[in-house]
């Protein structure tokens, strides 16, 4: 294990039943990276952050997190452990207001702060201010991501990964998604990021890992993965 | 007109029964996606315990409800901790064939203990009710009722308004986003059954006040939980609370419309169900998903 690792994956192999989606997965990230996860449809990215948070059965392999070994825990535990997972699509709790999933994200907390920290997150949604008594399923796609994000946050979390923000937003509204992202990334907190829009990602990304078929085809700082031939031909279709 | 307006009483009054049973019933339902067999033996198990502390203790039947509660809380608590929890995400077959089973045990069970005899609760106060008029509302019937309105406050305000409450909401929206932020499925689980049992306990305790109680006089409640829910819709307490009263009303004016008798009560009800179906499938007030 590489010393000082906030993230370690080791030889990863799971999946759904009996055929794996990921095979011999090797991940590392460090404390206040920001790292993005690219690759096309179907590749496994989702799966590979199911496995991380507990929600897909491992069949082989280890994921260390800080200096624990989470691989096995229950999710309420890995979420506990400070490793937070924003699912793809928001997966928000559309019938309860928007001030209620955020304290959900805040669920396992048992500190004082939780108030403090809603209001400090709202800093980064400042569009949300005003929307905290409204049930969640009514708001626009780029708000709902952003709750969805922001309940990420709620859990304080040392690395959130989060899945496919850009997914069915407007342009101008994935930018917006984005920024925050990267700020969030420079308050302090790793982000792991899996994301189709491999333009975005490795913009704001540090470095970069490309997944094809379940397996790591690639990796490396995001200018290089950016200016790579195969990388730029496969995903950036030039 | 009295007379109308007696039946109109009566019906509320028997509804009362009807949301306090299915209360619990909808919870498990919602949530938990179990239509729960065994809800009718819970609420005889709470029925049994009423009549044991009044029989025994001479307790008024009223002040032994949360002895129910807890009881079966405790009970429902294992019963999915220990049992149905293993069968949670298997198809509806599977968790019918095991509540049924679990129906049956319980009722052989309290067979066993309590015998087949008719046991009823008559506090002193059975008899009597308050006459407005020439309308009678019997006391028995409107502390029933009364609890019953209570229960659904307090379902309300677990779900609204406490942490345990929007866990609970939360899994019953969306499993897999509830346990990435950290919500213990298997405890939620338990709870949200452990719930219901004492619900179903506390409808049991008032069902001995106003009728005799059997091993298997719990099954018929079952019936008229999933009518009930059908009813007034799944997914909101309110939505039970009027899906109650409207089944006790149906069933007492149906009975005494001309040319049909008390044997009609089930038949009418029931025909206005499949009428719910047909016409508006989400139920009174159910929500649209």
């Amino acid at each position: 294990m590489t010393v000082g690792s906030l993230l370690q994956v080791d030889k990863l192999t799971a999946g759904f039943g009996l055929t794996p989606v990921l095979f011999d997965v090797d991940l590392e990230l460090q404390p206040g990276e920001l790292v993005a996860v690219i690759g096309a449809n179907g590749a496994g990215k989702s799966t590979l952050l199911g496995a991380l948070s507990g929600l897909v059965r491992l069949e082989r392999g280890s994921v260390h997190f800080g200096d624990r070994r989470i691989s096995g825990l229950r999710p309420e535990m890995i979420v506990a452990s400070g490793l937070v997972h924003v699912p793809q699509g928001r997966r928000l709790f559309s019938t309860m207001t928007v001030q209620r999933n955020l304290l959900l994200g805040a669920y396992r907390r048992r500190d004082g702060r939780v108030q403090q920290d809603l209001q400090r997150i709202l800093q980064y949604f400042p569009a949300l201010a005003d929307k905290l008594d409204r049930d969640a399923g009514t708001l626009s796609g780029g708000e709902q991501q952003m709750v969805a994000i922001g309940r990420g946050l709620m859990a304080r979390p040392r690395l959130l990964m989060i899945d496919e923000p850009s997914l069915g937003l407007a342009p101008k509204v994935v930018d917006r998604v984005m920024e925050i992202v990267k700020t969030i990334n420079q308050d302090g907190t790793a982000v792991l990021l899996v994301e189709q829009d491999v333009v975005l990602a490795l913009e704001i990304a540090n470095r970069g890992y490309v997944l094809e078929n379940g397996r790591i085809a690639m990796s490396g700082a995001a200018a290089d993965l950016r200016r790579d031939p195969a990388v730029r031909k496969a995903y950036l279709g030039v | 007109m009295s007379q109308f307006t007696q039946q109109i009483i009566l019906g509320l009054l028997l509804g009362g029964i009807y949301v306090a049973v299915a209360l619990g019933f909808s919870l498990v339902w919602g949530i938990l996606n179990i239509v729960n067999l065994a809800h009718g033996a819970l609420v005889i198990v709470g029925a049994y315990i009423t009549w044991l502390l009044f029989d025994r203790l001479h307790v008024d039947p009223f002040l032994s409800l949360p002895v129910d509660a807890l009881a079966l809380f405790v009970l429902g608590y294992a019963l999915q901790r220990g049992v149905i929890n293993r069968v949670i995400r298997a198809p509806l077959l599977f968790t019918f064939l095991l509540t049924f089973g679990i129906n049956l045990v319980i009722v052989s069970l309290v067979l066993l203990i309590f015998t087949a005899d008719f046991r009823s609760v008559t506090p002193s106060y059975s008899g009597n009710g308050l006459h407005l008029g020439s309308v009678t509302i019997p006391y028995i019937r409107l502390g029933g009722l009364a609890v019953a309105l209570l229960l659904a406050g307090i379902l309300w305000a677990i779900l609204n308004r406490t942490r345990i409450g929007a866990a609970i909401l939360a899994v019953g929206a969306d499993r897999d986003a509830a346990q990435l932020v950290g919500i213990d499925l298997r405890h939620i689980y338990a709870l949200t059954f452990a719930i219901g049992a004492a619900f179903a306990g506390v409808a049991g305790g008032i069902i001995s006040t106003s009728q005799s109680i059997t091993p298997t006089a719990g099954d018929p409640y079952t019936l008229q939980s999933f009518a009930v829910v059908i009813l007034g819709g799944l997914g909101r307490v309110s939505a039970t609370v009027v899906g109650g009263l409207a089944f006790g009303l149906i069933e007492v004016l149906g009975q005494s419309a001309p040319g049909l008798g008390s044997g009609y009560a089930g038949a009418i009800a029931f025909v206005v169900l499949v009428i719910v179906l047909v016409v508006r499938p989400r139920g009174l007030l159910g929500r649209l998903a």
